[in-house]
This record gives C-alpha cells, structure tokens and sequence, in this order.
C-alpha cells in the first residue's frame, strides 16, 4: 500500500476506534446519570417513562431527570463545538468560550436582565433572555479579539486579552446580584452552571442551533481546514478567510451564549474536548475532530453533572466547579506544550 | 501565451507596491528576483488572483479577476513560503487538506520529496525545511498551468533544491508556467528560463539568465558586487564586496 493511502486508513481506523470508544464511555455515563439522583432509579424505567413523559408533556422524577441529562449532553455538544469554532478561527489551541471572556459578557448581561427583571419567568424576560446573553458573549468576545490583534494575536496574547475580559465582566455580573436580593440564590447558582431548570423547548432551541451549526462548518470544512495552514489557501479555494473568521466568531458566540443563558457559566469544556480529540486523533483535520470533540465535550459535560449530583449526597454542587477541575489541567498542559515548541 | 500580464499594478492601504508591471509567459521556469520589500511575493499573488489589482492578468486568455474560484483554481496555485500552522496539525492532515489535489500526483510527490516516513507527525515536531517540503507538495499537487512558489528554496536542504529544480524542468516541458520568486540566484539561475527583476515594485530587468548577467542586473538589484563563474549551463555568482 502507498504511504498516502496507507495514512488515510491509518487515519480512519484510528478515528472509528476512538468514536466507538469514546461514543460507548457517553452511553455508559449518560445511564449513569439517568439512575442516580435522590434515589436510585434502573436507567432502562427512567428512559422508558421519561420519554413518554416528555413526548405528553407531563414530567416527574424520570421525565426530569432524562431531560436533565440529554440538556447535559447538548451543551457540552454546544460548548465544544464553539470552543473548537474558535480554536480553528484564531489559530490557537488555547481558544475557549470560557477563557476568552465570551462566557463571562453572556453572563454579565443576563445577570443584569434577570436582576432588573426578575428571575422568574415573565414572558419578557423569557424572549430577551437568549438575545441579552449573545449580545454580551459576542462584545466581550470582540474586545477580547481586539485587544489581542493590538498585541501581535499570538497564542499567549489571546490567553491574557480574554482572561482580562472575563475577569472584567465575571466581577461587573457580580454587581447585580450585590444589589438585589431577590432570588439571589437562584442566580448564583445559575451563574456557576446548573441544569437543575432543565426546559423542553431550551432543549429543542439548543439542538436545533447545534444542528445549523455543524451543518454550516461541515459545508465550509475545506476552508476550515486551510484557515489552520494559511489565509492564502483558504482564497484559492474561494473563500475570503476575513468574513470565515467573522461567521465563526458570530456563530461561535451565538451558540455559547445559549447555553449561558439558561445553564449559566461551564468552563473548559471547550477547550479540554477538541484538544483531547486532536490528541487522540493525532489528527487536526475536522472531518474528524469535529464528530469526536461534540462526543467528548457532552461526555464530559454529562460526567461533570453526574458527579455533582451524587458527590456529596442532598447537595448539588455547580457544574463549573467539577468541569474546571478537569478542564483546567488540560490547559496547563496545553501552554506547556505550546510553550515546548516555543509559540 | 499562456500568461499575460499588462501593466500591473498593486496598491496596500494606499501605497503602491507593484507599478506598472508587464510581461509575456508562453511556457519555462521564471525566476522572479529582487531585494527585501520590491514586490516579488505581492507578484506571485497578483499573477494568482489573491490580491485586488489594476491593469490585466490573462491565464489562456482568460481574465483573472472576473473568474471564478474554482475555474481560478484550475489554472493557477499560489505555494507561499514557510507559514503558522496549527500545532496538532499532522504532515498527512496539511497535505490532505485540498479538495482539489490530484490524488496520484500526491502520492507522487510524497514519494519524490520523501514525505511518506512524515505523514503521521504533528507539524510542531517537524523542521522548516519538512514544512517547507509539504507546502510544496500540497500545491504541486493540484497540478495547475501556472504555479507560483513564494521562496521555496529557503528552507530546504540542497538535495531538495536539486529534486525541486529538476521537477521544475520537467513541469515545464509539459507547458506549465512556473514562477519562482527567490533571492537564491545560486543554484536557481542554473535551471530557470528567464529572469525578472524588480526594484521598488518596477521591473528593472526582464529577459533570459545571460543577459540578466551580462547587464550587471545582480549588482543593479542588490547592490553588491559579485564574482560570476559561468560552467557549461550552470552559474555561480559569489558576492564579493558591497557596492
């Protein structure tokens, strides 16, 4: 066999094996967190029942926990997709919703919403909610660019121009929430990422904007594929690497900022699964990073939430908590690699 | 002919960096040179639609700018010179990255720049020179009538500068118009067809290798005085002193 052809059945073989893998470990996890809660349910009854409860609208314990786990599942889908999205447009492995501020000017305004608001749905606050998150995550994310495109738009420069950013609007979130008492706790623990509120039509909202999504970096995956080599590559294949970058950071801000709104802040998550996939994969091309880094992110996001459900028992303790201790190494981890080969 | 460029120029936030440029390709290996900033790399995008310009460029008598991406593609490739790529990215992933690559070809150049050892290694633990050599084998592979290499011979070992030079010939015998912009006049000279030479987005020369010598464009150009030994078709300038 030819050393090309023999690559890309290395390639393949590697990557369905890892799918499959990874893919199983998800299932595994998902059952898990089907049947443990308050009390011990078989995952089969909760899957059997939840689902009817959801199709009739009616939900109890099964219900709710079924929804709770397949809205853990989609975000970490969500905020791998984007952390990858983002990772692809800047060029920098170190790219993540969370670490570039985008998380954080989501939470800002939504905080800022729901204090002068309320927390508890009013019609109003229910529509704007999406649009007041996006239009925070995508400012943030557009100063943090800035800034960092003012300091050379290296890998380290991106890093420190989003930690600036979200550190700006984490502390300003916190003001609302000084100030107004009311549903003070609700809030905190929204802000530090919870599914405890899961929403059917959250759900449907999220999968479908997921779903537009991938389709629109699958049509585009050539392009993308090249914007990781040069600008000049991506222009003979017809497409202007300028307006790429600008609809991935739009698309890329839209769907985190999604998922800020009603689950709150989770961070790493999309920053630990697309380089886990790459590493795994030995392989950058999307074709197959993508399907494996949305595997691992909901893997991850749903492990997250498993384990501060059942961790320490009748208390929750917020997602972000767990999903950082995991994610968090991974960045150390990257920055040393980075800075091994002197980016 | 199958390049035709009239009169080009090109302009960066106001300022000219190409003026004027003409020139008639039928087939061969061109050399483009010229001193640091004179407008050898905005040339090479130019002559391959990547940059906006006034004037003309015809590929087979098809204008450049009123083309579209994938008829472009056809006819013309741009290789630029060394780039920053994605650290995780693999030499396989890079070189596989084109929908437009002739697959045989591929598997051809992989073999003949002696990647194939390579094509599972992150491009973070590879050399300048083994970039150097899949950047070349990406966009030779889609085996365009017109390609343009950006400084190929920079980073590559003199055993690749000869493989190179010596595919160069070949490809042109085939009809295929090949434009190298470079300041390594050695061993370059010794395996192109004619010389353009630009100062200050001008071109200042442009005609076969011995007239480009017997002009004392090299000294013109670079402001430098060089030694020039001349053996069967082979040249070799030696700088000596600046001028």
């Amino acid at each position: 066999m030819c050393g090309v052809e023999s690559f890309i059945f290395w390639r393949k073989k590697r990557f369905l094996t890892a799918l499959v893998t990874s893919a199983s470990l998800l299932v595994l996890t998902f059952l898990t967190h089907l049947g443990l809660g308050y009390k011990v349910i078989s995952p089969l009854d909760v899957l059997i029942s939840g689902t009817t409860q959801l199709v009739s609208g009616n939900l109890s314990v099964e219900g709710y926990r079924l929804l709770r786990a397949l809205t853990a599942v989609a975000v970490g889908a969500i905020l791998a997709f984007s952390g990858y999205l983002m990772q692809l447009s800047t060029k920098n492995p170190l790219a993540d919703p969370y670490i570039l501020g985008v998380s954080s000017g989501a939470l800002f305004t939504v905080s800022l919403t729901l204090s002068l608001a309320g927390y508890v749905a009013h019609p109003l606050v229910l529509g704007v909610r999406t649009l007041t998150a996006f239009l925070g995550g995508f400012t943030a994310y557009l100063i943090t660019l800035f800034i960092a495109s003012r300091a050379g738009m290296t890998p380290t420069s991106l890093v420190l121009a989003g930690v600036a950013v979200g550190t700006f609007f984490y502390s300003a979130s916190l003001l609302p929430q000084y100030f107004i008492s009311r549903d003070i706790h609700k809030l905190i623990a929204w802000s530090m990422g919870s599914f405890v509120s899961p929403s059917t039509d959250i759900l449907i909202l999220m999968v479908s904007a997921l779903s537009l999504s991938t389709a629109f970096v699958f049509f585009l995956r050539h392009s993308l594929n090249n914007l990781q080599v040069s600008d000049d590559f991506v222009r003979q294949l017809g497409r202007d690497p300028v307006s790429l970058r600008r609809c991935s950071t739009l698309v890329a801000s839209l769907i985190t900022s999604l998922t800020v709104a009603w689950f709150g802040v989770i961070g790493f998550v999309g920053l630990a699964a697309p380089h886990i996939s790459r590493r795994v994969l030995r392989s950058s091309d999307i074709t197959y990073v993508l399907p494996m880094s949305l595997i691992l992110g909901s893997l991850l996001t749903t492990a997250s939430d498993l384990i501060s459900k059942v961790l320490i028992a009748g208390i929750e303790i917020p997602v972000n908590v767990v999903a950082s201790m995991i994610g968090a190494p991974v960045l150390a981890l990257a920055i040393l690699e980075l800075r091994k080969h002197g980016s | 002919m199958v390049l035709e460029v009239i009169k080009l120029s090109v302009f960066y936030d106001g300022a000219q960096v190409l003026r004027e440029v003409s020139f008639f390709l039928g087939g061969g290996v061109v050399a483009v040179v010229g001193p640091n900033g004179s407008g050898k790399t905005t040339l090479l995008k130019a002559v391959s639609g990547l940059v906006s310009y006034e004037g003309s460029v015809k590929i087979l008598n098809k204008e450049l700018s009123v083309l579209s991406a994938d008829e472009r593609a056809k006819l013309v490739t741009y290789v630029p010179p060394l780039v920053d790529v994605m650290p995780d990215m693999s030499v396989g992933d890079l070189i596989l990255s084109d929908p437009l690559t002739d697959k045989r070809l591929l598997e051809k150049y992989v073999d003949l720049f002696e990647l194939s050892s390579l094509l599972k290694r992150r491009l973070s633990r590879v050399s300048s020179g083994e970039l150097s050599r899949a950047l070349l084998v990406k966009g030779l592979s889609r085996n365009p009538r017109v390609l343009a290499l950006d400084e190929p011979l920079s980073h590559i070992d003199m055993r690749f500068q000869l493989i190179l030079l010596k595919l160069l010939r070949v490809l042109s015998g085939e009809g295929k118009v090949i434009i190298v912009a470079s300041n390594q006049l050695n061993p370059l000279l010794s395996y192109v067809d004619e010389v353009i030479a630009l100062k200050k987005g001008e071109v200042i020369f442009a005609g076969n290798v011995a007239d480009f010598l017997k002009l004392s464009t090299p000294e013109k150009i670079y402001g430098v005085k060089f030694e020039i030994l001349l053996k069967d078709k082979y040249v070799d300038l030696i700088p000596k002193e600046l001028s």
